[in-house]
This record gives structure tokens, C-alpha cells and sequence, in this order.
């Protein structure tokens, strides 16, 4: 169970930044709370006394979306039910509802936010390869260091931990707009709702003018090794050819030696492949674009 | 824990109270609040049972802590309409069966309004991805998808108002659609479980569980616990005044603990104090010393020369039901085919919304008291007295709903320490577990390892069926009695064999002890037998249902625990199941790349899980 002296919840950044230097330590912060909550149970941390929460949801700066150009700022407190929700961000943000859907529930995803997902650094996180796929920028904002940018793909360094440092908030996320990129995500879990990945896969990616070559794909995979990664060696093989089934099936094998994950490693080789095929193929089926069929031939399981 | 002022605005009405700071909305709207509509059955964001509207989004109120809700409007079950009226939804779930147990059901009513609060127009899919975070265990959800766009569908007036009423019985019930008395206060919140319960001055229970699998309690010390200001009662074995022990079939059980503990989760000691959270508190204050045994978790490493857990089960075993008809060698020998394979099933959790709880007291009259959702109460009012040492005139034990039972609310786990606090503070006390110790502590279902062997002729015809089936029965005997006795009564099928030897065995372990659950061992000894089967069927070329008509009972039949049968349907539901299955013919072998049985006319889709976001809906038209 979870216990604190004083729940806090300011209303602005500097007033977060007083209450961090005032309790130090002995604070903590807290965003949707469905990471928190669940943790201070029997069988992980147990009863918990935390003496000050200090719940970041109300500062105006970590809440809205915003457009201006081709840039994209959403605040670190948007709550996943907004991706499938708002249409600023379904527009511009293609990825991030094929990720919202496969989030927890649509109750849960009232309460939990992309900044959270990203601080958690879960490897099995389902934000944070979304936004990787969006070649998305973190703003990040301390009363010393004031404000700095880490792409999010630098931004988890472990199980638990990121390059965030004490006193440090993420303020925001920014991308630039992926309004004309296709885009996919591919989950497997132990259940439809409510489960973590075991692994997932994020693309977005975009044609040439002729529609014909690819020009621009982003991929990013989570759940099988300590951070989720950008599959480089994919989007190359990738970049400047003509879709052909052959080379989707060819680019797919590449990222099997990927995995690392502690358990269950044959099956989630099999997974990234098949996810890796399917991710591309769906992508491109979103801007309407179709691949034909493959060769090898795609088993239809109840797992997807 | 200091308090935060809350102001919200509830059901309508506005509240004003002081929280505890770092407590959920659920602990405010149930504890603070006494709306017990809504309810917690996980507490980790999983079940749904706790769903409420906060500014009228949907969320799982065990999951917000409650200072995010200040100043908000908060709707809970109890304020969907105005009292003694039902919405649609919750009239429509009445309708069609929807509530069981009723535990899930508040959750799943709010989940059903805000799905079509959103978008009256809900398909099934919207609505079953509405339902998504609401889980059932007793319906199987197609009543309530049912309800969901029966209510729909009035609201939309598609139908008449009238389709929410009950339907008219004509001479029989059988084949009406008879509405259950109990579900209006189901879908409205107003039912109260244990865990709902509020007496004055009542006390607040925690247990004390071991953290291993089998050791030796070499001493209890409970004095700091109890010096505790608002620790009313602590209670350990010593304060047990009658003959301790119990179990459906053999009392083995002690209430809690007494020298030796055989499993993770078994209760030792028991507090009863002011608050939920000061009884926690003093829990982790008793001082036990362990002197860790050797422990064993394979039951066929326990048969053979594991460690023992009780004195007088020197193999381990808890109860043994050998079987024999006819002559198995005898069968063997005059078999064209001998087909052997092993089958293993896995201990199964019941997970029923509701986490075990009770309410106990003392009556004036010195009469004790137990609300509990016990599937048997007059065994355990029986058991309690001899435990408690009290005649059976002075302990009463009420059945409160069940919120999902299963079978896992058979044993009497928590009743008696229960009134033992209450016996010994003087005042009322409730206990309720949360989802976590649900699973470590109370009975699973058998996991069973068999090994079968079946002697059968060219043309099908089985000659001799032999079955050992070794069950983990964990470190209690529970059920387990009755469930090897079932087990080996319905072991080799409605199959007519000459020759059948069947030994079920249930071994005792330090796993979490194995109970009574849905089939009691049926379950597992059919998966075998019917498994066999078609993997017989292939091995001979036969088609599935053939191999069965072949050797299937006939009227009049006599069993291989000589029970004559009056009149046997198996080949009804043979001939019906392929009939309706759409059932391709043949040998398992044989059989083609299209399977019409699978999706075909008649017969739904397999399942797959398929992504659920479209780009091309709206999001006024996509509910996610």
C-alpha cells in the first residue's frame, strides 16, 4: 500500500522546482500514478511510504498540443487516450494511436501519460518506440540546468533508468509532423488489454513522389532486450529502394540477433521477424500502398 | 499519514472530508464515502470492478489517488439513476442474465454507460472493446454483451421499452427466460459482500503469512505488535481453545500455524486493530524464528523419498484411489496397437472478482457470529465449533453474496482466526483479503501429471485403458479426497472397456494447497482421455467421432466403478456436436487444408487478436 505525508500538486513549473529543492529526497514525482500504484503492492515493493508526492499533471506546461509549422509539442502529461482522441495528434502523430489502442484499457489510458511511459523506461515500454519512430525530441527542463534536448533514442539507458537527472522534469515531447507518413504497431502480449509487451514494433515510414520507393521508414522495436531500439540496419536496407515483398521479407531477418531479452528468446526472434514484415506491410497499406504477397508464408496464430 | 482537505462533488451531491494524503479515490468513495458499489478486486488496475466517472471520463479509481479528484464531479454506480430506478443499461443487464455473482457488475455498468455515452450507435466490437478493462468470471461475457446492445438498442429506440421487461412464463419455467430476484441490487451497487460490510466500533484484520515453503516455527513474538496503541487483539495458534484442524475431508489444516509451516502464504498469526493500515503495521512488528526445512514442489519427488510434511503421511501421500476392472495385461496382450502418452495440467487459479472476506462478532448471548461468502456453511459451522470449542448452537455462520466462488470458497481458510479476534478484542471484526494474498493463500485448482496407456484393436475397438495420475494436492488435503475420487470415477470416460486400471493419487507438496474447483477433477482426467482419443484415432486411421461411437456406452451400461447406467447420451451429443460443428470427416490424417469446422456456416471465426485502430475512422466514429 502506498502511504505519503503531503500529496502536492502544483500548479506551475517553478512551483515544482520549489518543492523539489524544499523536500529533496524525500519527494518524489508522480504523473498518471498507474506505474506508482501498482508497484506498492505485495510481491514488488510492498507498503510504501513515500513522504512527498509531487503530482506534475497540473503544470500548464506539461499539458496541450500544439502545431506550429511542422513542429509538433505535445506536454509530458498527455494522457495515451488523447492520441486516439485528438485530431491534431491522430493527424500529425500517425504511429501514436496504433500504440494508444494496444496501451491498457481505455480506462487506464485516461490516467496514464507519455511522459510517465518514458520516465518508467520500461523495456517492454509501448510509448517510448512510438516516439522513436517519430524521431522525437524530449524537452527537459531544472531549475540549475534549465532547459535541454535528448532525442528519445538516447533517452532510456536501462531497466528503470534514463539520462534524466535529479531534479529534472520532462516537459515536453516534440516531432516534426508525420502527416503524410504511413505508419503501424505491432503488440503481442499474454492477453488483448491489459498486458505488457512481450514485443512490439513501431514503424513509420513514408514513399518517394513516384510511390513507388521507399524514402523515408522508421523502426522502432521494444520487449526484447534492456532498452527499446531504432532498427538501423532495417531502415537502410530500406531507404532509396522499391517496395517489393522480397526485400520487406530480406529487411526483416536483420534484426534477429536483437533480442536479449532474459526469457522465452526462440520465440521472440520469430516474433520480430514476422512483426518486422507485418509492421512494413501495414504501414504501407495505411497510405495505400500494397506490398502483394510474400513468399514465405505468414502464420496465423491466436497471437497474432 | 497526514489528511488532505477534498471537496467533490458526488452523485450530485457535494462532499466535503478529509483523506488520508496518499490514499485512491476508491479507499475515499468506499471508506470515506460508504458507496460500496464500488468495489476493489485487484486493486492494481487490472479488474475494473472500481470504474467510475471523474468529470465524466471512465477511470479505475483504485489507480487515482485522490487528491487528483479534488474538486471534480465524481459518479459512481449508485448515482447512475435515482434511487429504486434502473438506466437502460442497468435494466437490460437484469433482462438478460447478465449479473451472476454481481461482483464485476457495477464496473461493467459503468463501463457499458460510458461505451455508449460515447457513441449510442456501438457496435458489438465498440462494445466488447468498451468492456476491455472489465473482467468476468462467471458469464463468460456474452450475457452482458447481449444486455449492452439490448440497452442500445432501446435507447436508440430500435425497440420498444417494453423488450426491458421481464418476459411472460407460460406453463413451465423450463425454457423461460426467468429473471434472478437479486440482480437489481447487483446492477445497482446496492448488494453488500463481506468486504462491504460496516458495523460500529468494528476492528480491521491482517494476517501474518509465512514467507516459506516449509520450516519450522521456532518461536512467536507478538508483544511489540500487541503493546501497539489501537492493536486490539493479536491471535496466534496458542489462542485456538478447542481441537484445531480443518479440511473438506481430512482436517489437517491448522487455523493458523502451529509449529511448522508447509507453505508460502500460510497464515501464522492474526491482528486486529483500529485501522487497516495499523494492523499492517503491527503485523510487521511480530518476531518469528524459522528454521527452514527442505521443501519439496514435484509431487512425484514427494512419493519418493521427499521431504515429509505431515507425521502421519510418511509417503506424502494425501489419499490414494485404486481402481480395477477386468484384467489390463489381459487387454494388452490382445491389442493390435498400444498407445502411451503423458499429459500434464497445471494448477489453475479461480480468480473470482471477490478476494475472500468476512465480518465476525459476538452477540450478547455470547453466540458468535461469521458473515463470510463460504460455499459451506454448515460444515464450517461445525468445524468452527470444535475449533473454537464452542457448541454448534452458539456459532453462526451467514453466507454473504458470493462474489465468485468456484469451488475456491469451500474451505474454511480465515473464518475461525476471524472470530478468534473478534472472541478475543470484544469487537466486531472484518477481514478482507486483498488479490494478491487471494492467490498465495487460499486452494487452486490440481495440477495433475498422467501417464496413459490404452490397448486397442485395428478397428478401434479399445481392449484395456490403464491411467496413473499423480496430483500435486500442495501442502493441505483440502479437496483433495474427493477430487481424486472423481477423478477416477469419470477417469476413462463414457467408454465401454473391458479391462480399465485407473490410480489417482494425491501427494501432498509445500506448493499452495489444491482444493475444489469447477469439474473437481474431472476437468483433468477428461483432457487426457479425450486427447488420447484422437490421438488414437489418428494412430488407426479413424475418424474422431467414429473411434468414440465405436466404444461408447451403450443404455444400461455398467461403469468401471460398477455404477449401472439407465440411460446413456453420448451418442446424441456425438451425433449433434458433428452436426453442428460443421465436422469434416475422416481420419485426423487425412483431412484437407479447408477446415469447414473452423469459421465455416454456422460456426464462428477462430479467434485472433487483431489490431483495433483503423486510420480511416474518425475519432468521433472509433472508440478505442
Amino acid at each position: 500500500m502506498l502511504d505519503c505525508d503531503q500529496y502536492l500538486l502544483p500548479k506551475s513549473l517553478d512551483e515544482a522546482f520549489g518543492f523539489l529543492e524544499t523536500h529533496g529526497d524525500a519527494a518524489q514525482i508522480v504523473a498518471g500514478a498507474t506505474d506508482l500504484l501498482p508497484w506498492a503492492r505485495e510481491g514488488r515493493a510492498g507498503d510504501v511510504h513515500i513522504p512527498v508526492l509531487i503530482d506534475i499533471t497540473r503544470i500548464p506546461e506539461l499539458n496541450g498540443v500544439a502545431l506550429e509549422g511542422n513542429r509538433l509539442r505535445l506536454g509530458a502529461a498527455t494522457v495515451f487516450q488523447k492520441f486516439l482522441k485528438d485530431s491534431v495528434l491522430r493527424e500529425h502523430a500517425p504511429v501514436m494511436p496504433h500504440v494508444a489502442v494496444w496501451f491498457a484499457d481505455d480506462q487506464l489510458r485516461q490516467s496514464a501519460t507519455i511522459g510517465g511511459n518514458l520516465v518508467n523506461a520500461s523495456p517492454a515500454a509501448d510509448g517510448t518506440p512510438g516516439l522513436m519512430a517519430l524521431d522525437a525530441e524530449l524537452v527537459l527542463h531544472s531549475r540549475t540546468g534549465g532547459e535541454r534536448r535528448v532525442n528519445v533514442t538516447d533517452f532510456p539507458t536501462g531497466p528503470s533508468f534514463s539520462v534524466l537527472n535529479n531534479g529534472e522534469l520532462i516537459v515536453a515531447v516534440e516531432f516534426d509532423s508525420a502527416a503524410e507518413y504511413g505508419a503501424s504497431f505491432e503488440k503481442v502480449g499474454h492477453r488483448r488489454s491489459l498486458v505488457i509487451s512481450t514485443v512490439c514494433v513501431a514503424t513509420v515510414l513514408k514513399l518517394d513522389e513516384v510511390g513507388q520507393n521507399f524514402e523515408d521508414v522508421r523502426i522502432a522495436l521494444a520487449g526484447v532486450g534492456p532498452v527499446p531500439v531504432r532498427l538501423s540496419e532495417c531502415e537502410e536496407m530500406l531507404s532509396g529502394k522499391t517496395v517489393t515483398a522480397a526485400l520487406i521479407d530480406a529487411a526483416a531477418h536483420l534484426p534477429i540477433d536483437r533480442v536479449q531479452s532474459r526469457t522465452r528468446q526462440d520465440y521472440r526472434r520469430e516474433v520480430v521477424v514476422s512483426f518486422v514484415r507485418r509492421g512494413i506491410v501495414e504501414a504501407l497499406a495505411s497510405i495505400g500502398c500494397d506490398v502483394g504477397p510474400f513468399e514465405t508464408q505468414e502464420l496465423e496464430t491466436a497471437n497474432g | 499519514m497526514a489528511d488532505l482537505n477534498i471537496s467533490m462533488t458526488v452523485n450530485g451531491r457535494a462532499v466535503e472530508k478529509s483523506a488520508a494524503a496518499g490514499s485512491r479515490l476508491l479507499d475515499f468513495i468506499r471508506n470515506d464515502l460508504n458507496l460500496t458499489g464500488t468495489k476493489e478486486g485487484c486493486g492494481a488496475g487490472e479488474c475494473g470492478t472500481c470504474s467510475v466517472f471523474v468529470d465524466g471520463v471512465l477511470v479505475k479509481s483504485c489507480m487515482v489517488p485522490v487528491a487528483k479528484a479534488d474538486g471534480a464531479e465524481i459518479e459512481t454506480v449508485e448515482g447512475l439513476a435515482p434511487r429504486r430506478q434502473m438506466t437502460p443499461v442497468q435494466r437490460a443487464f437484469h433482462k438478460t442474465g447478465a449479473s451472476q455473482c454481481g461482483y464485476c457488475i457495477p464496473g461493467m455498468v459503468m463501463a457499458a454507460s460510458a461505451t455508449l455515452r460515447e457513441n449510442p450507435q456501438a457496435d458489438l466490437e465498440e462494445i466488447k472493446q468498451g468492456l476491455g478493462g472489465n473482467i468476468c468470471r462467471c458469464t463468460g461475457y456474452q450475457k452482458i454483451f447481449e444486455a449492452v446492445e439490448l440497452a442500445r438498442d432501446v435507447i436508440n429506440g430500435k425497440v420498444p421499452e417494453t423488450a426491458l421487461d421481464e418476459d411472460e412464463v407460460g406453463e413451465s419455467f423450463i425454457g423461460a427466460n426467468v429473471r434472478r430476484l437479486d440482480a437489481p441490487s447487483k446492477v445497482t451497487g446496492a448488494l453488500r459482500y463481506a468486504g462491504d460490510m460496516v458495523v460500529p466500533t468494528m476492528l480491521h484484520l491482517q494476517v501474518l503469512r509465512s514467507p516459506h515453503a516449509h520450516a519450522l516455527i521456532k518461536s512467536i513474538d507478538t508483544s511489540d505488535a500487541e503493546a501497539m496503541a489501537g492493536v486490539e487483539a493479536v491471535v496466534t495458534a496458542a489462542d485456538i481453545p478447542g481441537e484445531d484442524g480443518y479440511g473438506v475431508f481430512v482436517h489437517d489444516q491448522p487455523t493458523l500455524a502451529t509449529d511448522k509451516v508447509r507453505y508460502v502464504g500460510e497464515a501464522i498469526a492474526a491482528v486486529a486493530a483500529e485501522t487497516e493500515a495499523l494492523a499492517r503495521d503491527a503485523v510487521k512488528a511480530i518476531k518469528i524464528e524459522y528454521e527452514e526445512l527442505p521443501a519439496v514442489f514435484d509431487p512425484h519427488e514427494a512419493m519418493s523419498g521427499g521431504p515429509i510434511l505431515h507425521d502421519y503421511a510418511q509417503d506424502n501421500v494425501t489419499y490414494h484411489v485404486p481402481i480395477r476392472k477386468g484384467d489390463v495385461e489381459k487387454g494388452f496382450a490382445e491389442a493390435d496397437v498400444i498407445v502411451e502418452q503423458d499429459y500434464d495440467t497445471q494448477p489453475i487459479e479461480h480468480a473470482y472478482l471477490e478476494p475472500e472476506a468476512g465480518l465476525a462478532y459476538e452477540e450478547a448471548d455470547g453466540t458468535i457470529t461469521i458473515h463470510s461468502p463460504s460455499q459451506n456453511i454448515t460444515h464450517h459451522r461445525h468445524a468452527a465449533s470444535r475449533i473454537l470449542g464452542m457448541p454448534v448452537n452458539k456459532i453462526r455462520m451467514i453466507m454473504s453474496p458470493v462474489g465468485g466462488g468456484f469451488g475456491g470458497k469451500e474451505d474454511m481458510h480465515y473464518q475461525c482466526f476471524l472470530a478468534l479476534a473478534a472472541l478475543k478484542s470484544g469487537r466486531p471484526v472484518r477481514y478482507v483479503f486483498t488479490r494478491e494474498e487471494s492467490i498465495i493463500a487460499s486452494a487452486k485448482r490440481h495440477g495433475f501429471k498422467i501417464r496413459y496407456k490404452m490397448g486397442l484393436k485395428k478397428n478401434g475397438r479399445i481392449t484395456a485403458t490403464e491411467m496413473y495420475m499423480v496430483s500435486d494436492g500442495g501442502a493441505y488435503g483440502c479437496s483433495t479426497e474427493g477430487v481424486m475420487r472423481k477423478s477416477a470415477i469419470l477417469a476413462a470416460g463414457p467408454y465401454d472397456i473391458p479391462n480399465v486400471k485407473v490410480d489417482t493419487i494425491g501427494v501432498y507438496t509445500n506448493n499452495t494447497p489444491a482444493g475444489a474447483m469447477r469439474a473437481f477433477g474431472a476437468l483433468q482426467s477428461e483432457f487426457s482421455t479425450e486427447s488420447h482419443l484422437d490421438i488414437c484415432a489418428e494412430k488407426l486411421g479413424l475418424d474422431p467421432f467414429e473411434i468414440r461411437r465405436i466404444n461408447m456406452m451403450q443404455d444400461g451400461a455398467i461403469t468401471h466403478t460398477r455404477q449401472k447406467l439407465g440411460s446413456v447420451s453420448i451418442g446424441q451429443v456425438l451425433d449433434e456436436a458433428e452436426k453442428v460443428s460443421g465436422w469434416e470427416s475422416g481420419a485426423p490424417t487425412v483431412r484437407g487444408p479447408v477446415r469447414k469446422d473452423l469459421g465455416g456456416d454456422g460456426n464462428r471465426e477462430p479467434c485472433t487478436l487483431v489490431p483495433r485502430h483503423t486510420t480511416t475512422a474518425s475519432p468521433e466514429e472509433e472508440v478505442a
